[in-house]
Order: C-alpha cells, then sequence, then structure tokens
C-alpha cells in the first residue's frame, strides 16, 4: 500500500486523486477539442455502411 | 405415543429453517418487501429493485440453499465476485450510448471530474469513523453515482462492503430527482439558471469511430485498473457507431443486457443478509453516500460557475450537477431544473455531455485510488 491507512493518508489520496483526475478529464477534453481535425481525413458515407451489415 | 409425534415434530422443524428464524430475518424481508413496492407503485428504478428486493427476501429465508456455495444465487455472485458482471453492463451501456454531445462540447468533460468532489469527502468522512483506507474508498465511490463501477471498485477494495455500497449507490441514484435540485437551486441564482447554451456542432461518423478506439487505448495505458469496465463501454459503442454489426449492438443492448441486469440484482440482493446488513455501519455507509451525492452535485455546479469566471459564452451552471454521472438521470434532473425557469430552455442534449463525462471521471479517480492504494 502506498498510501497510509491514517486520516492524512485518506486526506492525501484524496487531494492527489481530485488533482490527478482534473488534470486527466482535461486531457481527454484537450484530445476531443482536435477531433475535427478528423474530417480533413475525409467523409464516411453512411449509407454504405448501413448497406453492408453482417 | 403423543411424546413421539411431538419429539418427531421437533426433529423436523430442526431440518426446517424456522428454527434459525431471527427478527433480523424479518426486517430484512420487510426491506426486501419495501424494495419491489418502490418499483411496482413508485417506479422507482423497477429493472433493478425487483430483481433485488426478490433476491433479498429468498435470502433471508433461513434454510434456503440458493445462496450457499453450490445455489443458483450463489452462482449469480460469482459473476460479480469475479468482476465479470459489470464490465458486461459497460458493454451494454456502451450499445445504447450516444457520446456525440460530449464529443461535440469538450470544454464541459471536466465537470465530469469536477462533480465527484463526493467521493472523497466521503472517503474522508469514512475514515473519521474508524473505517479502513480500503473501506473508505469503497464507500467514497458512491459518491461517483455509477453503479457497475461501485460494485467494481468495491469488490477490489472492500468485497463484504458490496450489499451496503451497492445498495446505497442504486438507491441514491433513484433518488437523484429529490436529491439534487435543493443543491442546484442553493447554489445558482434564477440568471444562472436561465443561461440558454449554444447549439452543439455536428459530429462526423469517422470522429464517433475514432472515439470507443482512442478511448479504449488511452484507459488501457492510464488506468489498466478500471480498463475492463471502460473498455467494454468502449467495444460496445464501437458495435453501435460502426453501422455495420447493428445485430450485435442491438443484442448487446438489449437482449445480453436484460441477462446481465437479472443477474446482477440476483447478486446484490443476495448479500443481503440480515446478520451482515443489519449493522451500525450499514447506517453509517449510507448516511455517507448521501454526503457524497449532495457534495458531488455540488462541486459540479460550482466547477461550472468557476468555468463562468473564464469563458466568453457562459454556461448554464446547473449542466454542472449531471458531471457526477449517473447516466441519464442527472442530465435530466439538469434538464428538468432549467426547464422550470424557461419552458424554452431544453439543456437536456447539453447535459449529457458532462453526464457522459462522469463515467470517465468515477473510472479515473477509481483507478487512480486503486493504484494509490496499491490495488491491482
Amino acid at each position: 500500500m502506498i498510501i497510509p491507512d491514517s486520516l492524512n493518508g485518506a486526506l492525501a489520496l484524496s487531494f492527489i486523486d481530485f488533482f490527478l483526475s482534473i488534470v486527466m478529464i482535461s486531457g481527454i477534453g484537450f484530445i476531443l477539442a482536435l477531433f475535427p481535425l478528423l474530417n480533413k481525413l475525409g467523409k464516411i458515407d453512411e449509407d454504405k455502411l448501413r448497406q453492408g451489415q453482417h | 405415543m403423543l411424546e413421539q409425534f411431538i419429539s418427531f415434530l421437533g426433529a423436523l422443524e430442526e431440518q426446517t429453517g424456522l428454527s434459525h428464524f431471527w427478527w433480523g430475518n424479518l426486517v430484512m424481508i420487510a426491506i426486501g418487501a419495501t424494495m419491489i413496492y418502490l418499483a411496482v407503485s413508485k417506479r422507482y428504478e423497477p429493472l433493478l429493485l425487483v430483481g433485488i428486493g426478490f433476491s433479498c427476501i429468498i435470502s433471508n429465508v433461513p434454510g434456503s440453499d440458493l445462496i450457499l456455495p453450490g445455489g443458483l444465487f450463489n452462482y449469480a455472485y460469482q459473476g460479480v465476485a469475479l468482476l465479470i458482471i459489470p464490465p458486461l453492463i459497460f458493454f451494454g451501456v456502451g450499445a445504447m450510448t450516444d457520446f456525440g454531445p460530449m464529443i461535440a462540447n469538450p470544454k464541459l468533460v471536466v465537470l465530469g471530474a469536477a462533480a465527484h468532489l463526493g467521493i472523497f469527502v466521503a472517503l474522508i468522512g469514512a475514515k473519521a469513523l474508524g473505517f479502513t483506507i480500503n473501506e473508505a474508498g469503497a464507500i467514497g465511490i458512491i459518491g461517483g453515482a455509477d453503479g457497475p463501477m461501485a460494485i467494481f471498485v468495491t469488490m477490489k477494495l472492500a468485497p463484504h462492503l458490496l450489499p451496503q455500497v451497492s445498495v446505497a449507490a442504486y438507491s441514491y441514484m433513484a433518488l437523484m430527482p429529490l436529491i439534487q435540485p435543493p443543491v442546484m437551486k442553493l447554489l445558482t441564482s434564477r440568471e444562472e439558471r436561465l443561461i440558454v447554451m449554444k447549439q452543439n456542432r455536428q459530429v462526423s461518423r469517422l470522429e464517433r469511430i475514432a472515439f470507443p478506439i482512442l478511448i479504449g487505448v488511452l484507459v488501457n495505458l492510464f488506468f489498466p485498473p478500471v480498463a475492463p469496465l471502460i473498455t467494454m463501454l468502449m467495444l460496445g459503442n464501437l458495435f453501435k457507431e460502426v453501422l455495420v454489426v447493428d445485430r450485435l449492438a442491438k443484442t448487446a443492448a438489449n437482449g445480453l443486457m436484460n441477462v446481465i441486469i437479472i443477474i446482477l440484482t440476483i447478486a446484490i440482493g443476495s448479500t443481503m443478509a440480515a446478520d451482515k446488513f443489519l449493522t451500525f455501519k450499514t447506517v453509517e455507509i449510507v448516511v455517507l453516500g448521501l454526503i457524497a451525492f449532495l457534495f458531488g452535485t455540488g462541486s459540479g455546479v460550482i466547477g461550472a460557475k468557476i468555468m463562468n469566471l473564464f469563458l466568453k459564452d457562459k454556461i448554464n451552471p446547473l449542466l454542472g450537477s449531471a458531471g457526477i454521472a449517473s447516466v441519464p438521470i442527472a442530465a435530466r434532473v439538469a434538464h428538468l431544473v432549467a426547464l422550470r425557469e424557461n419552458k424554452e430552455n431544453y439543456l437536456i442534449y447539453h447535459a449529457m455531455g458532462p453526464n457522459l463525462a462522469g463515467v470517465f471521471g468515477t473510472a479515473i479517480s477509481g483507478g487512480i485510488m486503486l493504484a494509490l492504494l496499491g490495488v491491482k
């Protein structure tokens, strides 16, 4: 166990976890903000996809 | 002859569960019956509460072999204990979820983490009450408002708390329309609740297909402890979005999902034996769970208000409350609270963004927690 089983441990765990969660999910948000760039690769024909059901 | 008859009846009683019946069983049977009543008459999470309630009743009938090793309910529980059922639920959820609102408005994604302060308030509270840090982590994750994730993390950290944690998590999720609005109104002004959001952009098919693949890779790379859940969520979503395997997507979202819900509810109810459930710890966990939901809702709203300090186009702070997860209940609550102020302010699509991000927020918090506690 990296975090000690004490109240101080719980405080440390909470602070680190909350801070890292914000950072990580902001990272996902940043990547999603770049998603429109994918559209420069081209467009998928949805009708064609639907016709190819297996 | 009479003595023989009486001793025969006594021996027969010993063979039945009657001699082991105590008031705790009666209380738990009443709780199970109440769950079924709420599901049937009030429509509170009927898909979950009917199965949990019935399984709870049967599990508290002394002498029932169903919950013992080799019993059918015990096999259902093994599906949870071996962490097979929660990822399969996420598989079905992925196949029925449109992640478009989250992709379309990435700045709202951060609300999926902001609304999880409740996890840590409950964690610290549980530790202060004398729970071990692993137990406190399992109790805290109730505030993630995500049933399968709560079960998954609890099975890793403190499996003996599964009945209390799962019942608290699912009960509060069902009660969110009652729990959240007072907090949301307390922390926002009428002007803030009246903010109308700009329409989101269209999300292309290519983006929709790339999303589950990319998230699947990222989660396995950074959060291996919770990767099974998010990976299956993304696989289900990929089936939905590629448009070429509708059969599989429909099976995951309907038939398979229904089977898994049946197994899950039986498993949860079967853990609610009176001797384990009727303790003071259960009361503490239920109270801490409520605190987690209240703080999570509040921190989400405050997170949105902090964002507004930096944004040119202000967002409706009610959206922050949807970041707590519990898809789509929390998004619907945000929508309804806004609708009460302005009948033409439809927030539902916008609220789905932070709401879905909340699922990832809970997974990330749970993953970091497991890593910091050294649990794989």
